[in-house]
């Protein structure tokens, strides 16, 4: 089943377009990383896919059906977006800012139910987060604060979520941890879309790899057709060296500026 | 102590407020005396000062103050920021500029629309503040404080205009507005609040846990499903009514919704939608307690109300703004 699919998807900012003509499309279960350099576009393409910015031009559909003939909380319920980052200017703890993430099945009036409360513990308990529950997300590291909004994404219980850096500023012990996560939602039919500076992350974890390069896709395939030198030195401008991982999994090695 | 226990004494609170202010409202009648007033025995004299003089100034600072505490808790949600106040912000000086200026031209026949004036002027304030302070990552501390400092500077410079150039029989009236006031406290001035609260309660209580949502961003709350180009038309105009009814019929009162949202914070944590109840009933409470201080702190003389709120809010700002990131 095809949760999600973009053809031609323009976007940007205030007259600039960032993305330029992205085809995608997103099956059920799937974990399709989004990779490229610094101003790529990658996160303008998550929002785009998240349907917090309305593209330009172009077609996106959620389930079949244009984004712009769904709700804004109707999306919300099926999608769960990870922002990079959260400005936390109110002292709001922890278990206040996770259940902020049964907010879409809420909606204005109907108070939480014991099964939201029961979808906010198993997020919480999943990224380890219970411990923490009461203190304020201010008080916590960069590392901490992204698995109190992942967590608040996994609250939702969304089709499909969108993370955009998720594992950025964890530490390696939380890495290999935020991995299981990835693993466990696929494995339950959640679809997950990355985007990640970590190359090795993006190939032991996605099905679908997807390169941009100043807003355009230039590549796209499985680890083994991603995991190319060559597209590393005109991409990036660096040399690297691909090395055999763990299982049939590429690994790659940067070595020095080309 | 638990939430219903401090429920329990925030309505204590706003009880004892209100009968304070009835019981110990000025020096015209000795506290025994109102109070037995208000258990039915009392003179014809004492009943009149009761319930036709304090009973309508103390529902009219109860529904100011819940009004400005309001305001000030949906405009620290929808920007995201716990600076804001409709009186730092330059909105109820917006308001005061527009309502002083109606208040000294127009006829008498037309004073009625001064609190329609004062609304209007409140949302052009709300729009401009707004308007000033949005960066391209959203509304900073810096840039919303001085957009309130922009603000306040213009109001109070054409309220000073208008001041100057009023005619003399309506300069004390003006003047009460710039000052913030409840000796002009009347029922018909109650009745004509209400539905200046009403509508913009309705409104936040239906947008609440929207604002909960804003109060980490925009992006943060489009992504659970807010729509926040309609919440924050919406809610502008909400804490706009809010702010623009207490100034046309209190004057600039300040830091009332500065502090109120930020103590019930502190006591019943960052829920907007069990927040809201709260901060109207406890702005409430301190308003009506604020104004009984400034009737009898150098009694007979009356202090202006809004004087007794800055001199107890300006250290609660000055204590936010040093513990703000």
């Amino acid at each position: 089943m095809t949760l999600l699919r973009a053809a031609a998807l323009c976007g940007g900012y205030g007259g600039s377009t960032v993305v330029h003509d992205v085809d995608l499309e997103v099956e059920a279960g799937t974990c399709t990383a989004i990779l490229g350099p610094n101003g790529a576009g990658k996160s303008t393409l998550l929002r785009l896919l998240a349907g917090i910015l309305p593209p330009t031009s172009g077609a996106i559909e959620l389930l079949g059906r244009p984004f712009n003939r769904w709700r804004r909380r109707e999306i919300a319920k099926r999608l769960g977006y990870l922002p990079q980052w959260v400005d936390f200017s109110f002292p709001l703890s922890v278990a206040e800012v996770v259940e902020q993430g049964r907010a879409p099945h809420l909606g204005p009036w109907r108070p939480p139910s014991p099964a939201d409360r029961a979808a906010v513990r198993r997020a919480m308990d999943r990224l380890g987060l219970a411990p923490f529950a009461r203190r304020p997300v201010r008080s916590l590291s960069g590392g901490e604060r992204q698995r109190v909004l992942l967590a608040r994404v996994l609250a939702t219980e969304p089709l499909a979520v969108l993370l955009d850096e998720p594992s950025a500023a964890l530490d390696v012990r939380h890495q290999l941890e935020f991995g299981e996560v990835v693993r466990d939602l696929l494995r339950q039919g959640t679809s997950v879309v990355l985007v990640v500076h970590d190359w090795n992350l993006g190939l032991r974890l996605a099905d679908q790899l997807l390169l941009l390069k100043e807003g355009r896709v230039v590549a796209r395939g499985g680890p083994d057709a991603l995991a190319d030198a060559a597209l590393f030195r005109s991409v990036f401008g660096v040399t690297v060296r691909v090395v055999a991982g763990d299982g049939a999994v590429p690994h790659i090695v940067p070595v020095g500026l080309s | 102590m638990s939430t219903q226990g401090r429920d329990l004494a925030l309505a204590g609170f706003v009880a004892a407020a209100l009968l304070s202010g009835l019981v110990a409202g000025g020096p015209a009648l000795a506290p025994a005396e109102a109070m037995a007033t208000l258990l039915g025995g009392g003179t014809p004299e004492a009943a009149t000062i009761v319930f036709s003089l304090r009973l309508p100034r103390v529902l009219l600072a109860a529904g100011v103050g819940a009004a400005l505490a309001l305001a000030g808790a949906a405009l620290q949600s929808l920007l995201a920021n716990p600076l804001a106040d409709p009186f730092l912000l330059g909105v109820s000086g917006g308001g005061a500029a527009a309502a002083t200026a109606a208040y000294a031209v127009l006829p008498a026949s037309l004073l009625g629309v001064v609190p329609a004036a004062a609304m209007a002027g409140a949302a052009g304030a709300t729009a401009a503040v707004w308007w000033m302070a949005r960066g391209p990552f959203g509304t900073s501390s810096t840039r919303l404080i001085l957009a309130g400092v922009a603000a306040n500077a213009f109001t109070s410079a054409m309220i000073l205009a208008i001041l100057a150039t009023a005619p003399s029989p309506r300069l004390p009236g003006a003047l009460a507005i710039t000052m913030g006031s409840f000796a002009g406290a009347s029922s018909s001035a109650v009745a004509w609040l209400a539905p200046y609260l009403a509508v913009p309660m309705a409104v936040l209580a239906y947008h609440a846990r929207d604002l909960g949502l804003l109060a980490l961003g925009e992006e943060s709350a489009a992504a659970l499903g807010v729509e926040p180009a309609a919440v924050r038309r919406r809610v502008f105009l909400a804490a706009a009514a809010l702010s623009g009814g207490a100034v046309a019929f209190a004057g600039v009162i300040g830091f009332v919704g500065l502090a109120t949202p930020h103590l019930c914070r502190l006591l019943w944590g960052n829920d907007v939608r069990r927040l809201l109840p709260r901060v109207a009933l406890a702005g409430a409470g301190l308003t009506v307690l604020g104004d009984l201080v400034a009737r009898r702190l150098l009694s007979p003389v009356e202090l202006p109300v809004g004087v007794v709120t800055a001199l107890l809010g300006v250290p609660f700002f000055v204590a936010l703004l040093r513990r703000a990131p």
